[in-house]
This record gives structure tokens, C-alpha cells and sequence, in this order.
């Protein structure tokens, strides 16, 4: 056993201490850059969001325990009262970066999910929607809009799915609305069979998801990673099919595809 | 409107992240440690030296209550050794100067024979984590210069070289010309951005990419919006030949014969 091993595994079991305070502020700054820069949705890390919660609620009240205590004016003397005043300034400098970082995070993931949200509804749900009724059959008449919305269940996300559970219920919630007001202001005047929003008349998905394609900035950060061309869509090869390689420390413009799965591996860094 | 900002981190974005870099400072009061959410801070005892994050530096700077001491980049002599690099070094004609190596990678001299080392941390959920900038020490005083070694700008150079101007102009030396060198460093290196132009060509293809090794993080922060619309422009436009393009690096991946690292000295050629 060699020593980043037991490194390693100290980093694994004690969660509360210092350090793993400071990895986890890195982890969630790396996070957020690369949620920031890349085209789709990033999964949500649900165990690095509910530690860097319960920290910030915990510094929270750190810093209200300390702010009564500084005004309590009987207890200190004067020069005291002074550092205390410089600590909570720190303090509270401290936790509103990391409380920007996190709604920064945050609001960019709504408004990706909003730009996209059938896409992330149709990865998100187990079962596909209502499949259209039978033209010419007495439900078709009463097609609306909103059937074609799939449900997602919060608690039991298909593994495919990027969203949050409280992510999944806003975004059923906000696409329902959407169905419901495009279905009374338009949809209604069309004819039954052209009222979803899902349709894939004709082979073309009427759903639009993220362009993978788009470009990035990274970093290498293992040895070397070669960049994967993965197949277009209607397009059928075999996997792997590696391009040009980077090199550690290097920083490539290169195509968001190309380097998901080492980014998903920690091999890269996204700038 | 969730959210009005364009992907990719904008240019306040990133001088924020820049705040995160370490640098040193020497305390000039007592101030007991903090468990502040970015990780711990040590106490402060005059006069010894700590390392501290750039914004904390800067908060405890503003009040009178520490000095700075400049990394040792950010001085006139090795901007100006850097400067030389970036405009006279012929193999550096159309490459930014190299960047300092990360953890574990071996020096720019050694780098033809020694193999990268470096060993990640992992995270809680277990997955590799290697640091990199702004949580490395790049930009922190060093007792003594490490032997021989060229000085190279930190990720973080333009944000932190102007950040500590603008408040703790003196505590560096020569702030005028450092200011100045600095001024210089960003013209030559934003020529060459602008002069790079054809080669995003390689970019716009499946599993091409361009280098730009060496490049700031602001210098990415302007180029974004550019590079990434002439990028997704030519790759709409050579959309009909992708597939052949992949056809043919399949191909030559079968036959063996394509090498597909370019050369370490022209891959910085943007």
C-alpha cells in the first residue's frame, strides 16, 4: 500500500475535517466553471451540494452566534470588539462568495433546463408520455398539449438524468404551463393530430436537446488523453474512434464530445 | 430570465476565481485562525509570513493590517525575461511562453525524457481529483528561486499582476514598470491570439482541437465568445464531411500509422 493510498482513503472517511472543507470548495468551483462553460447539463452532484448546504447553514450561524456576541457591549474590552468586527467581516465575505458560487450554479442549471426542457424531461422520465391515441378515435378529438408532457418521478430518477429531484418537479411543473398556455393561445385552432409536443413525425424529433458539438476550453490534467470522435446522429460506426492527443498541462479548444467522458474521469479540467 | 449570462465564464467570473490564488503575505497584527468555508486559515502572528487567498489578502491589505510580498513573476526583471521569451524566442514565435508545470509534471528541460508523476487526490465520492490553478501556489513568495529555472506567468497573471497594482502598488517593486511590462506582455500575447486564426480549422472537425498551452485565463475569457463562433461556424459549414473525417481516422487508427500527438514544438502553434 503506498502512501497516496492511505491518503486516499483518510480523504474518503472523514468528511468533516478541515481539509475536506477546502476539496470540497475546489470540487464546487471546478464545478461550477464547468457547468458554466459547456453546452448541456452537467449531473447534479447531490453529495457535494448537500455537504457545501450544510456548511454555509452552519456558517450562518456561526456568524450570528459571533455578530450577538460582539454586541454584547458589557462582556469585551475594546480592542477585542475591533478584531471581532474583523473576523465577521471576514466571515461574512467568505460566505457570500461561496453563496454566489452556489447560486450562480444553480441559476445557470434552470436556465439550461428551461432552454431545453423537453429534452430533460424525456431523459429524466421512466416511462415515454401517453403514446398519441389512434386517429380517428373519439380521444384523438380531445388531444391537448399537455399529454405529451412526461412525468418524472423525483424520487427515482433513471441514472440517465442530470436533474436534481426538486429540479425534475420544477421543471414538470414549468413545462405543464408552457403546454397548457401554448395549447389555449395556438395549439388548440391546429388539428388533433398535430397538437403534441413531441412529435417525431417523419423520423425528425420535433425535441431539441443541447449541441454536443460546441466548443470548449480545457485542461489536461492526466498523462494524456486522446480526443473521441463519437458518431453523429443517424450515423452508424464503431465506437472510440480516438483523434489528436493532449498532453498534461496542455489547454486545447476542442469539441465538448470529444473530452465528456475523460471529464467525467477527472482527467480534464474544463477553463 | 434565469440566468442573462453567455456560456463560459465572463471576465468579473474570472477575476473572481482569481481571488482564490494563494499569496503571502506578512501580518502586520494578531488574528486568531478561521474556519472560513474556502478551507482554513491559519492564525496570523507579525511578522510571520502565511499564505492566504488573494481576496482576503486584499480585504486585510485596504485595512492597513498586512502587507503583501509579490510573487516572484510579478517582478520587473522576470516579466521582462518572460517578455524576451514571448518576442524573441523563435520557438516561441507563435506560442504563448510556457506556463509553470502542475504537480508532478516534470520541468519544460526534462520534459522529452521524464515521465508526468503526478498522483491525484481523490474526492469524497471517489472519483480523481488533480489541483490546478487558482489552488496551487503559484503566485506565492518562494524563499529562494528554485535553480535555473525561467520564469513562467501563472494562469491567473493578467487578474492578479493588476489586482495587486491596483492596492498594493507598494509593496511591489517598481510599480511603474511592472505596470508597464505587463501592458507590454498583453499586447504581444493577444497579437498572437489574433493571429491564429486559421489554424481553428482543426478544431471545427471530430477529434481535432487546437493547443494554446500557455494561455491566461483572461486571454480565454476574451477569446471565448471569438474562438468559439468561428469554431461552430466552420464546423457548420464542413458539417457534410464529418463523417468522412471520421472515417478516416478510424482507418488510420487500424493501419497504426497515424501518430496522433502533434509535435511538442509546433502544437502551441495558434
Amino acid at each position: 500500500m503506498e502512501i497516496d493510498d492511505i491518503l486516499a482513503s483518510v480523504d474518503h472517511s472523514d468528511v468533516s475535517s478541515p481539509e475536506s472543507t477546502a476539496l470540497d470548495h475546489q470540487l464546487l468551483t471546478r464545478f461550477w466553471v464547468a457547468e458554466r462553460s459547456v453546452p448541456e447539463l452537467l449531473p447534479w452532484p447531490a453529495r457535494l451540494m448537500d455537504r457545501m448546504m450544510e456548511r454555509v447553514r452552519q456558517q450562518i450561524e456561526t456568524i450570528e452566534d459571533l455578530a450577538a456576541a460582539s454586541s454584547d457591549p458589557t462582556s469585551i474590552s475594546n480592542n477585542s470588539t475591533q478584531n471581532a468586527t474583523l473576523t465577521l467581516s471576514i466571515l461574512q465575505t467568505d460566505l457570500s462568495r461561496t453563496q454566489y458560487l452556489l447560486r450562480s450554479l444553480l441559476r445557470n442549471r434552470l436556465s439550461k433546463l428551461t432552454k431545453h426542457s423537453m429534452h430533460y424531461l424525456l431523459l429524466s422520465s421512466h416511462n415515454a408520455p401517453t403514446p398519441p391515441p389512434a386517429s380517428g378515435s373519439s380521444e384523438a378529438k380531445h388531444q391537448s398539449p399537455e399529454d405529451s408532457v412526461p412525468l418524472p418521478d423525483p424520487e427515482n430518477l433513471p441514472s440517465s438524468s442530470p436533474l436534481s429531484p426538486s429540479e425534475a418537479t420544477f421543471l414538470f411543473t414549468h413545462q405543464q404551463l408552457l403546454a397548457k398556455h401554448f395549447g389555449s393561445s395556438f395549439l388548440s385552432s391546429f388539428p388533433p393530430q398535430l397538437r403534441r409536443l413531441d412529435d417525431n413525425a417523419g423520423g425528425t424529433s420535433m425535441v431539441q436537446g443541447p449541441d454536443k458539438r460546441e466548443v470548449v476550453f480545457v485542461r489536461c490534467l492526466a498523462e494524456e488523453v486522446g480526443l473521441l470522435a463519437p458518431p453523429g446522429p443517424g450515423e452508424d460506426m464503431d465506437e472510440e474512434v480516438v483523434g489528436q492527443t493532449m498532453r498534461m498541462g496542455d489547454v486545447w479548444v476542442v469539441r465538448w464530445e470529444a473530452v465528456k467522458a475523460a471529464w467525467e474521469k477527472g482527467d480534464v479540467e474544463v477553463l | 430570465m434565469a440566468f442573462p449570462l453567455p456560456r463560459g465564464i465572463t471576465p468579473p467570473e474570472i477575476s473572481f476565481l482569481a481571488e482564490m490564488e494563494l499569496v503571502t503575505i506578512v501580518p502586520r497584527q494578531r488574528l486568531e485562525g478561521l474556519e472560513l468555508l474556502g478551507g482554513p486559515v491559519h492564525p496570523l502572528i507579525p511578522p510571520r509570513r502565511t499564505n492566504i487567498p488573494l481576496w482576503l489578502a486584499l480585504l486585510l491589505k485596504r485595512q492597513r493590517r498586512a502587507n503583501i510580498l509579490p510573487p516572484p513573476w510579478l517582478h520587473p526583471e522576470s516579466l521582462s525575461l518572460i517578455l524576451d521569451i514571448e518576442t524573441r524566442d523563435q520557438a516561441y514565435q507563435h506560442a504563448f511562453s510556457p506556463p509553470p508545470p502542475l504537480p508532478g509534471q516534470p520541468s519544460l528541460r526534462e520534459r522529452s525524457y521524464a515521465k508526468p508523476t503526478a498522483r491525484p487526490r481523490y474526492t469524497p465520492e471517489g472519483s480523481k481529483y488533480y489541483a490546478t490553478p487558482p489552488f496551487l501556489p503559484q503566485n506565492v513568495a518562494q524563499d529562494q528561486a528554485e535553480e535555473n529555472e525561467p520564469p513562467t506567468l501563472p494562469f491567473h497573471w493578467l487578474e492578479v499582476g493588476t489586482m495587486l497594482l491596483d492596492v498594493a502598488g507598494d509593496d511591489l517593486v517598481d510599480p511603474d514598470q511592472t505596470r508597464r511590462l505587463l501592458k507590454e506582455l498583453r499586447e504581444v500575447r493577444s497579437a498572437k491570439i489574433r493571429s491564429g486564426v486559421e489554424v481553428l480549422d482543426d478544431a471545427a472537425g471530430p477529434g481535432g482541437g487546437v493547443a494554446l498551452t500557455g494561455v491566461g485565463a483572461m486571454e480565454i475569457g476574451e477569446g471565448r465568445g471569438f474562438i468559439g463562433g468561428v469554431v461552430d461556424g466552420l464546423r457548420r459549414i464542413g458539417a457534410s464531411k464529418e463523417q468522412a473525417r471520421r472515417e478516416q481516422l478510424a482507418e488510420s487508427a487500424t493501419n497504426g500509422g497515424y501518430d496522433g500527438t502533434q509535435d511538442y514544438d509546433d502544437e502551441m502553434e495558434f
